[in-house]
């Protein structure tokens, strides 16, 4: 396979990265690209919450698994650009069919007690993940892999052994799928594919986790853990690639008022944090080097609620084509978010591996054409001066969702002269409005959980337990199931965002940007170019100050 | 007095239960549930969570195996957001930082609010005292939550002496911001108690034989009105102990000190049934238990007081 | 007061006896009231602001809802404050004119302090009369039930009950005043007991009116100074416990806005270099605050005085 021997070209630049480090010695250390660093290697970063857990298994929660992927480390990891970078497997191959995956594991990969990690240590981490004992919220992450025998399994039909991955010796494992999966390698990136230690995890049950308790086989090891507080990970020596592992401590600290944890970065508290909307452009004139904007894999969009019993106007296409026309992305990523964010008008982000940007008409359009043409639909709708049309907006209580909902509701009102409620309620009474269909128009946000179009465009599948409009077009079902078996599936993509254009399910607003203030000696090194944001401590380092 | 004392716990009991049944009610009443996510699980994966932590069976059965295990295990559950941490985990690393800031910020209030209003009072109608009342109300007025950053702002950012936030085991540099957000309004609540009960006291005809007796002022005050005129400060003292306790969720979340009151916020948000309702029941006895012992001490120091 | 019971003679004599007593005690208090000045300055300050609240409105130049797209993100500094662009105050955060809510929240605090202070001062007041009036084991069975409510953490019952009814006002000024009807039924039932043993109550025992009308024809109107002092009093905590619902972003729902959600807002943008965002709804809230509190101490003084 070509992908073999790609593998091996980024292990031979390790190497030499490897040996540039052991030359320089400890004196003028040196980065992978010969940068001069800094003397401490520290990262303190700050977390919005306290993450649910650190159990490969059970992780759920962005900042959780940022540092499960610093603790543990799965078949592969992404480099700075999310292509896939050897991990524990160097290598794998498919069979022809597409059904069978054996990945070549390195010997030398060992936990943080010594042990040598084996695929007798995935096998048992796959089927807990999977097993109805461990009960995990992420158990569908394996659905989505395709691996055989997991529906059943996460029933409890199904024995956890019959899942579809076995050891073949120590450093072969071979997983079978129930359907090819082009993208199958690239999931194996992920948190709950992660190995476990077997021995640790049944000595302390569910306290296995604890700082005291664990033993993990990434670069880091977990030294300290105060929730609510901070969570402290020290470079592992254990690790296979230890030498090359230039931060020495990384610390997450749980700050909830993100307006605190940029004061804080202010004053040298932390190296990195997110810049609160709207305050992007004051930042970045003051401390241009700090500010830090990349693209991500996620869309914000709003949702109509296209169910049976929902109002009849959200019914007519051309009341939701209007309603998404009069909306001035311009003015919200410019003036609201004001980060870089970039306008949408169609579903899946420009910046999705492999995916083309179909022409959407709207997109092309000038926004006083765009204007121009919502009053005309809404005037064929038949609504006018006499008869205004009043929808109401849900979103989940948040200052970002307010400044952008408040924003649409004025130019539906002074565009179209629509009447638009506010409504925001907390997190999870909004979700349960959401997916029982207690809403008109509601607020969304989506992120790829690989980088691929189908990890968006899968929602709006008929039968996705995700798709809180209830869109039924039995043509877009057709081409994304399709789209999972085709050679290249571009067209089918492109084909349903026409749909969605044409139907308008949903009204995307913008594709979001990451908005860092970032210590300036960090950014050479952060990974702006993954677009899913997976980021690995390993990886990273200060360079110093010229 | 012992009665009394005996009476006073054997109420306290069915008040905690009842304050079971109500958290309860609320909490179910609640929409979502604590494995609600943007992406839903699957069906079976519910049930297997809701069969592991018990939620699949009846509410009033869920209640009694809830009292039953606090009651005869000390047993308040696991955490259903954290999975790796039980609800006495939680209260474990919580209630200390609580308790610590809330201590000191009970300490201050009460040392700081005590002299400004005895030497209002002592000074009636003085620049000091128009000033006294001055600061007092204003410190009761001004919100913490807007109080708070602006001291982050002066004392970290600014003059960069404290840590703009975090724990750290409680070393001091960490504490005082907090104290201060904290015991500001509980402070000039105090003030103002202590300066309208000293006038009060002042104006009685026992102070006022003393002061014809040619006793020192300074000697007055201190031997013979202070005692008295600190009794309306204790009753006080009872709900503002709790109220530094329970009101430090603005002071959890600004200063991300990790109290119980962010945990309790969080777990309200995320529905995190057994932590709040561990953190419901802490607070609940530690109300109950304030109350009485300042009950006591009333007793103790006001001999005309009978039960 | 109006006592104007016709039925009973004695009760007539005894009403009219009450109500001259009751006249000169008022009369007595509007005078000490009047010669405290800072209650006075209080008094002007609330009735300023009060004015402010229901007709500041009509010199707005935007409706508090309407967006300036023109004045946000990179432009928010020239939304400050002028005259020139009719934004008095500025802009918020999200382009709209500060001036106009402001005054809207300004409304929105004082009617839910008001509202919240009179639920927990007719609730209080009632039960805790009647408690005292009945006595016996009604009074100790209506008292321990205060005792057990006492203990129960509101704040964190409210928070849950926020939680599941949304942002509902009517919840917010409902939940806030069922917080603090407690202590005044403790007052009202301990003045209760001291006024049970009055002649004029005792003389309406004997002409035969039943308890209820006592209890609201006789016992309540003699609390009143009492209450009216502790109402003052409760509305400015009314106010300071709606902006801290509102920081945990449980307050009102928009458009509508509270002092206590503009601080909230201004606040996060006080290192934006917006300043304005965050003064002038503080400036309200403060000014507002100061007023009840030298208002009820001035009341308090006033019928109060043995208190001076």
């Amino acid at each position: 396979m070509t992908f073999h021997s790609k593998l091996l070209a980024t292990t031979a630049a390790a190497m030499l990265a490897m040996s540039g480090v052991a030359f320089a010695d400890n004196h003028a250390m040196t980065g992978p690209n010969g940068e001069a660093l800094a003397e401490t290697q520290e990262f303190t970063y700050r977390v919005l919450d306290e993450h649910s857990s650190t159990d490969p298994g059970l992780v759920e929660d962005v900042s959780g698994s940022e540092i499960v992927r610093d603790l543990f480390e799965g078949l592969y990891n992404q480099d700075k650009q999310g292509n896939l970078a050897p991990g524990v497997a160097v290598s794998h191959e498919v069979s022809d069919d597409g059904l069978t995956y054996t990945f070549t594991l390195r010997d030398d990969a060992k936990w943080s007690n010594g042990d040598t990690v084996t695929a007798g240590d995935f096998v048992y981490a796959w089927r807990r993940a999977a097993s109805p004992e461990l009960a995990s919220p992420y158990s569908w992450y394996l659905g989505l892999m395709s691996v055989e025998n997991i529906d059943a399994v996460i029933a409890g039909e199904a024995e956890p052994e019959t899942l579809g991955v076995t050891a073949i010796d120590d450093t072969t494992l071979e997983v079978t799928l129930s359907e090819p999966l082009p993208y199958f390698p690239q999931m194996v990136t992920h948190s709950t594919t992660f190995p476990v230690h077997q021995p640790t995890v049944e000595e302390h049950g569910d306290q296995w986790t604890h700082p005291e308790n664990i033993v993990s086989n990434g670069a880091y090891v977990l030294t300290e853990h105060v929730p609510q507080e901070r969570s402290v990970r020290e470079k592992n020596d254990m690790y296979w690639d230890a030498e090359n592992t230039i931060i020495e401590t990384v610390t997450a600290l749980v700050i909830n008022d993100e307006n605190q944890a940029l004061t804080r970065f202010l004053a040298d508290e932390l190296d990195r944090t997110e810049i609160p909307a709207g305050q992007f452009p004051r930042l970045n004139e003051e401390y241009p080097e700090a500010t830090v904007v990349a693209p991500r894999l996620c869309s914000y969009y709003y949702m109509f609620n296209l169910r049976e019993d929902a109002p009849d106007w959200l019914k007519d296409d051309r009341v939701r084509k209007a309603l998404s026309l009069a909306v001035d992305r311009e003015i919200i990523t410019e003036n609201v978010t004001a980060g870089g964010q970039i306008p949408a008008y169609n579903f899946t982000p420009g910046a999705t591996a492999g995916f083309e940007v179909p022409d959407i008409e709207m997109a092309s359009m000038a926004q006083q054409e765009r204007n121009a043409r919502a009053q005309e639909l809404m005037a064929e709708a038949g609504y006018g001066e006499d008869d205004t049309l009043s929808v109401e907006i849900l979103y989940n209580s948040s200052d970002a969702h307010r400044s952008i909902a408040v924003a649409i509701s004025q130019m539906w009102k002074q565009t179209l002269g629509v009447e638009a409620e506010l409504a925001n309620q907390e997190w999870n009474t909004y979700l349960e409005a959401r997916s029982n269909g207690d809403f008109e128009i509601a607020r969304g946000g989506w992120c790829g959980d690989y980088n691929e179009a189908s990890t968006f465009l899968d929602l709006m599948d008929s039968e996705s337990g995700y798709n809180d409009s209830k869109y039924v077009n039995p043509q877009v079902d057709q081409l994304l199931a399709e789209a999972k078996t085709a050679e290249d599936p571009t067209e089918n993509y492109m084909q349903v965002e026409q749909a969605i254009a044409e139907d308008q399910p949903i009204m995307p607003i913008y594709h979001y940007v990451v908005n860092y203030m970032m210590d300036p000696a960090l950014v050479p090194s952060w990974p702006l170019g993954n677009v899913q944001q997976n980021w690995y401590s390993k990886d990273l380092y200060f360079v110093a100050d010229e | 007095m012992l009665a009394y004392i005996v009476r006073r716990l054997a109420v306290a009991i069915p008040t905690i239960l009842i304050l079971v049944v109500i958290s309860f009610v609320l909490m179910y009443a609640a929409p979502g549930g604590p494995f609600n996510s943007e992406r839903p699980v699957p069906p079976e994966v519910m049930a297997n969570l809701e069969a592991k932590y018990g939620l699949d069976q009846p509410m009033w059965r869920q209640m009694v195996t809830y009292v039953w295990d606090v009651v005869t295990r000390f047993d308040f559950g696991p955490s259903f957001q954290y999975t790796d941490r039980t609800v006495n985990d939680v209260i474990a690393q919580g209630f200390p930082v609580t308790l610590t800031y809330g201590m000191w910020s009970a300490v201050v209030a009460m040392v700081v609010g005590v002299s400004l209003g005895v030497a209002a009072a002592v000074r009636q109608n003085s620049v000091l005292d128009y000033m006294a009342v001055g600061i007092t109300i204003g410190a009761q007025a001004l919100p913490n939550f807007v109080m708070a950053p602006i001291l982050v702002l002066i004392f970290t950012l600014w003059l960069g002496w404290l840590p703009g936030g975090g724990w750290n085991g409680g070393q001091w540099e960490y504490v005082i911001m907090p104290v201060i957000a904290l015991s500001t309004s509980y402070m000039a609540s105090i003030a103002r108690i202590t300066r309208s009960s000293m006038l009060e006291v002042l104006n009685s005809n026992f102070i006022r034989t003393a002061r014809a007796k040619g006793l020192p002022m300074r000697r007055v005050i201190l031997r013979h009105a202070l005692k008295p005129a600190l009794l309306p400060v204790l009753s006080y003292l009872g709900p503002a102990m709790v109220g530094m306790i329970t009101g430090s969720v603005v002071v959890d979340i600004i200063f991300s000190t990790g109290g119980i009151g962010q945990f309790f916020v969080n777990s309200a948000f995320n529905r995190d049934y057994a932590v709040i309702m561990g953190i419901t029941l802490l607070v609940g006895v530690l109300t109950i238990s304030f109350n009485l012992i300042v009950d006591i001490l009333y007793a103790w120091i006001d001999p005309k007081i009978r039960y | 007061m109006k006592l104007a019971q016709p039925d009973a003679k004695m009760l007539q004599e005894v009403g009219d006896l009450a109500e001259v007593r009751g006249r000169s005690l008022w009369a007595d208090a509007r005078a000490r009231f009047f010669r405290n000045k800072a209650a006075l300055a209080g008094l002007a300050v609330l009735i300023g602001v009060c004015l402010f609240a229901a007709f500041g409105g009509l010199i707005a130049q935007y409706e508090r809802d309407f967006v300036d797209f023109s004045l946000m993100g990179a432009n928010a500094y020239q939304g400050s404050p002028s005259i020139a662009t009719g934004h008095y105050f500025g802009v918020d955060i999200d382009g709209r004119d500060l001036y106009a809510r402001t005054v809207q929240g300004t409304r929105i605090s004082l009617l839910v302090g008001i509202v919240g202070a009179l639920v927990a001062v007719v609730v209080g007041t009632l039960y805790g009369a009647t408690a005292g009036y009945i006595g016996g084991r009604v009074d100790n069975i209506m008292m321990r039930t205060v005792d057990v409510l006492m203990s129960i953490p509101f704040m964190f019952v409210l928070i849950l009950m926020l939680v599941i009814f949304g942002r509902s006002i009517l919840m917010l000024f409902i939940g806030i005043g069922l917080i603090s009807w407690l202590d005044m039924a403790r007052i009202a039932r301990g003045q209760t007991l001291t006024l049970k043993n009055k002649e004029f109550v005792e003389a309406a025992v004997a002409t035969g009116v039943t308890p209820l009308t006592i209890i609201l024809r006789h016992v309540v109107p003699n609390l009143l100074g009492i209450v009216i002092v502790y109402a003052t009093l409760l509305v400015p905590q009314m106010i300071i416990f709606e902006s801290f619902i509102s920081y945990l972003g449980l307050g009102v729902q928009e458009p509508n806005t509270s002092l206590g959600a503009l601080m909230s807002l201004g606040t996060k943008q006080m290192n934006n270099g917006t300043l304005w965002m965050l003064f002038y709804p503080l400036f309200f809230f403060l000014i507002t605050l100061f007023a009840f509190f030298f208002v009820g101490d001035g009341l308090r003084d006033a019928l109060d005085p043995k208190d001076r």
